[in-house]
């Protein structure tokens, strides 16, 4: 023992005192610290209560809405919202037009209205029409409009002037409509015409009764009055009637299972590679880290429909397979890459190397030391993964190579919603809002997460 | 005009037609003029080609319709009328056609009947490899001319002086004056196509017309314009001076603004924009395209669905009515349970009024006792799963995946909905990879027999390979006489034939709507010669729309 070579009175006996009086930290764990430091960090709890919100929704949604998203009801095709209701069956019935002589043709310009415009009967299953004969026409228009806009509305049909009358089934909702019935000379028509308004009263036809299993097949009509109990659809439906809830609920399930199931697997492979040519080194790592940079350069498109022609894909079978088999091939090198980086580094920490020298062996310097340290990262690239791949699956959905129909995918769900965006935006709105916040969500989370994973943030702060 | 994707169909041909977002260059280009008597109008594309051998799609055929006049024509009614030819004379194995001497080319020479041999011969030629050549196969030797057998000089049609023509029959045709109306059967004139070789119809100076109109500008892939022909023989009858269209767009949504804008008279309407025009409060019009679209049927024998039960079950189950009205909702198809259309003409009245279509019953109760039969005869548990074959579009997936819901529902069919593009699909036509395809058939000539031929066992486009002695027995009988009577009869055999067999699930009638200048009149919607037709059309100078000063239509 030599004499130290510092005055001795730089250091000084503290005088005994109370241990709560000393300003120390409380014992934290690492991940006790993480959990402290997300807890603080407000945007990214909000974004982890909604994507708890939506997982929930998804999973436990087609207990609590148990609908089948791919039942159809042509009778309330795009609505924005329907409510539950009772309706008759209406069996379908042959009925007659009335039919006439035809006269001698005159010009348009001489053709008079139609007179004795009335209405049959009117369902929302068909309206039929009457009326008495034109002199000289050649043909009879029929045109329908909506409420009271201006003008005579849609096209119809063009009738033979044989017949008298008109039997409209076209998409007839309980709504008010106004008819009107014009004479033409076979090129055009006349100035004067005939209208009349009518609401037909809301009707389900046996066919879509008998479908969705309300009425027995050999159901007759003498039998008795058939009326039926339909559900209601909170969110609307669909361009074939189908419930928009229960189809973003089953969408959900399809994109949660590649926006999950594909970064887990590519991930994990991703750090079992990254780790393994990180801790060989060498001439090994130059290889294998130059075989991921290739397999970053592969379009993924391109290897997506190479794989469906491999996997023998076609005739409307799934592309979910090919799908995630795909992102999963291409999608490792980036964690990959991730790990190495971050295990090259650890390996000439100083603790390391401390490790080593009092001869731990190398599965715990690999269970103590190195997963753990690298679990930050991997979690991370892992919350920006999830939403890259439901976004992919979207894209692929949305541009057919998905999911196929009846199998609804949020991606999908956008596609279909896209063609009728102007006239039904609903159809669009609640999937695409869902893939939005969705994505959104996960990536604040991991933004809120990397932060919270790096403890020299804070020190350095 | 041979098989079409399932609504693509003359429909968006018709948008192609008519139909764009540039800002009106002159702003002064209005839809209709009645000072100068011009309308304006867009096209989807600029037409392939304007030689009127080899064309073969809507836009071509509707610039020849109007630049080109055959030996007959349709007037304003859809109803053969005198071209070129004043008289006709059709027997069992020959036609004469008397030509008019007032009708001229453009250049005011006259039209003789050497132009039309020459076109014909010409247009049969191997190397010119028309894919309309099979339309001349009536006319004698035509057939082994276009397979290079025999010289063009031996084809059954001769000039007999300038103004009449003979022609021989290789069988009894009919409909064969009705043949002479169609675009391949146009005159021309060999000193000037010769003078033009390569060049000829590639730009307008390279063209001759003896139609109404005279093509006067052609900018490639920009602009066509069209003006009256001084030289036509009924040149007084021709209203309008001038056709131009400066648009070209495949957008009907810029169609449509430039319809709002007033600088085009017509433009075709998708479904979303007609819920647009109407809340515009625009007239809107419907047309009939001619073509029935249906469900062809595998009947190769590995497939499932050649069995007849299962293929009487499929019949009780579709119902068309549904699927027109509900689910394309577009108005004006016609839901149908025949191949034959409802404008076809019969022996007098039309075909469908003297020979009604068979009564299929199209019940859930029906389709499930033929369904539990079928299982029973086969022995199988559960039925097969199905292969559904259809286009890209969005209105033909909904259409699919309604019949997907139909067949699962009612009859626990597992149907697989295969999206291709049309090239694809006719592809896989060929390759016979479908159990079920949603197809359509646009009419040739106004035959009954452009569609009865379509399911015998030597025609190309029978798909599915249906093959049945007693069908082809029955087209042969239609095709061996002129007797309409026996003709029919046939064909009303084949109508029932097509049901008992299910040859085919038919769906409906194609129809389009437009919006058109109320201005404008006269304008003829035709399924044949050419669509939309101008020949007859004039400008109401009276019409309010007019007095109010051109404001939007």
């Amino acid at each position: 023992m030599s004499t130290p070579a510092y005055p001795h009175d730089w250091f000084a006996r503290i005088p005994a005192q109370a241990a709560d009086d000393l300003p120390v930290l409380p014992p934290e764990s690492y991940w006790q610290g993480v959990w402290r430091r997300l807890r603080s960090n407000r945007r990214a709890l909000v974004a982890g209560c909604f994507l708890l919100l939506v997982l929930l929704f998804t999973v436990f949604g087609s207990v609590l809405w148990p609908v089948d998203p791919a039942k159809q009801d042509p009778g309330i095709l795009s609505r924005s919202y329907v409510a539950s209701r009772t309706l008759p069956v209406a069996f379908p019935d042959a009925w007659q037009v009335p039919m006439v002589e035809m006269g001698e043709p005159v010009a348009a310009s001489e053709l008079l209205a139609p007179q004795g415009l009335q209405v049959v009967s009117a369902t929302t299953d068909a309206v039929r029409l009457v009326w008495q004969p034109v002199a000289g026409a050649t043909n009879y228009r029929i045109y329908r409009m909506e409420g009271r806009g201006k003008g005579y509305g849609i096209p119809l049909a063009v009738v033979p002037a044989q017949y008298t009358g008109y039997q409209d089934r076209l998409d007839v909702h309980a709504q008010p409509y106004r008819y009107t019935v014009v004479a033409d000379d076979g090129v055009d028509e006349s100035a004067q015409v005939a209208s009349l308004s009518v609401t037909p009263t809301a009707v389900i036809s046996l066919l879509d009764a008998q479908l969705q299993g309300l009425v027995p097949e050999d159901a007759v009509s003498t039998d008795r009055e058939w009326v039926v109990d339909l559900p209601s659809h909170p969110l609307g439906t669909d361009s074939l009637g189908r419930d928009m809830l229960a189809r973003l609920i089953a969408g959900g399930q399809t994109s949660f299972f590649i926006g999950f199931g594909a970064p887990l697997i590519y991930i994990f492979i991703g750090c079992l590679y990254g780790a393994f040519s990180a801790y060989v080194g060498g001439r090994v790592d130059e290889w294998m880290m130059r075989f991921a940079d290739f397999v970053i350069a592969l379009p993924f498109l391109l290897f997506m429909i190479l794989l469906r022609v491999a996997f023998g894909i076609g005739a409307g079978e799934s592309g979910v397979a090919a799908l995630i088999v795909a992102m999963v091939l291409l999608g490792w090198p980036m964690a990959a890459r991730l790990v190495r980086g971050q295990v090259l580094q650890l390996r000439e920490q100083p603790f390391v190397s401390a490790a080593k020298l009092m001869g731990a062996p190398s599965y715990y310097l690999v269970w103590r030391h190195m997963i753990p340290n690298v679990m930050g990262v991997v979690i991370v690239s892992l919350t920006f993964a999830i939403p890259g791949a439901i976004f992919t699956e979207a894209f692929l959905s949305f541009i057919g190579m998905g999911v196929v129909p009846p199998v609804p995918s949020w991606g999908s769900l956008c596609n279909d919603g896209i063609q009728s965006m102007l006239v039904h935006p609903h159809e669009l709105l609640y999937p695409a809002a869902l893939i939005s916040a969705t994505v959104l969500a996960f990536n604040v989370l991991g933004d809120g997460l990397r932060d919270a994973l790096d403890i020299n943030l804070e020190a350095r702060s | 005009m041979g098989i079409i994707p399932a609504h693509m169909t003359r429909l968006s041909n018709i948008f192609c037609l008519v139909f764009a977002l540039l800002l009106p260059v002159g702003a002064l280009a209005q839809g209709v003029d009645a000072a100068s008597k011009t309308i304006t109008l867009g096209f989807s594309s600029e037409p392939p080609t304007l030689n009127s051998m080899e064309s073969t799609d809507q836009v071509s055929s509707m610039i020849l319709a109007h630049v080109k006049e055959g030996l007959l024509r349709y007037d304003q009614h859809g109803e053969l009328a005198p071209g070129v030819a004043m008289r006709w004379e059709v027997t069992e194995t020959s036609a004469r056609f008397w030509l008019r001497r007032n009708a001229r080319w453009s250049d005011g020479k006259p039209v003789t009947a050497h132009d039309f041999v020459f076109a014909w011969r010409n247009a049969l030629l191997p190397a010119t490899a028309s894919q309309y050549a099979f339309i001349l196969y009536p006319i004698k030797n035509a057939e082994a001319i276009n397979r290079g057998e025999l010289p063009a000089t031996a084809l059954g049609v001769t000039a007999v002086g300038d103004y009449e023509l003979r022609v021989e029959l290789e069988r009894p045709c009919p409909y064969f004056a009705s043949l002479t109306a169609f675009m391949t059967y146009y005159p021309v004139r060999e000193d000037f196509f010769r003078s033009r070789g390569e060049r000829y119809a590639a730009d307008a100076k390279d063209m001759i017309s003896n139609g109404p109109f005279m093509l006067d500008k052609w900018v490639h892939g920009a602009a066509l314009s069209m003006a009256k022909n001084p030289y036509y023989w009924d040149a007084q009858d021709v209203k309008l001076n001038r056709i131009d269209i400066p648009h070209m767009t495949s957008d009907p949504q810029a169609m449509f603004n430039l319809y709002r804008n007033n600088s085009i008279a017509m433009t075709g309407l998708t479904r979303e924009l007609l819920g647009k025009a109407v809340e515009l409060g625009y007239p809107i019009r419907s047309f009939e395209t001619g073509a029935v679209y249906f469900i062809e049927i595998n009947f190769r024998p590995e497939r499932a669905t050649s069995n007849l039960k299962l293929r009487k079950a499929l019949q009780a189950m579709i119902d068309s009515t549904v699927l027109v009205n509900r689910i394309i909702a577009i108005p004006g198809m016609h839901p149908t349970d025949t191949l034959f259309p409802r404008w076809l003409k019969g022996v007098e009245k039309p075909f469908l009024e003297e020979y009604p279509p068979p009564v299929i019953d199209h019940s859930l109760k029906r389709a499930r006792e033929l369904m539990r039969e079928y299982l029973d005869e086969t022995g199988q548990e559960t039925p097969p799963p199905l292969v559904l074959l259809t286009g890209e579009n969005p209105l033909a997936v909904q259409q699919a995946q309604y019949i997907q819901y139909l067949l699962r529902e009612g009859l626990g069919i597992e149907v697989k909905i295969d999206r291709q593009i049309f090239k694809q699909i006719l592809e896989k036509m060929r390759a016979g990879d479908f159990d079920l395809v949603t197809a359509g058939w646009g009419p040739d000539y106004n035959d009954a027999m452009t569609f009865a031929d379509l399911f015998t066992s030597w025609n190309e486009n029978n798909r599915g390979r249906y093959q049945s002695e007693e069908y082809d027995r029955l087209v042969r009988v239609a095709q061996g006489t002129n007797d309409q009577k026996v003709r029919m009869e046939a064909i009303a055999a084949i109508q029932q034939l097509i049901a008992d067999d299910v040859v085919i699930l038919p769906s409906y009638e194609n129809s389009g709507v437009y919006v058109q200048d109320p201005r404008l009149k006269g304008v003829v919607r035709s399924i044949f010669g050419g669509d939309p037709n101008f020949r007859h059309a004039w400008i109401d100078d009276s019409h309010p729309a007019a007095a109010a000063g051109a404001t939007t239509p």
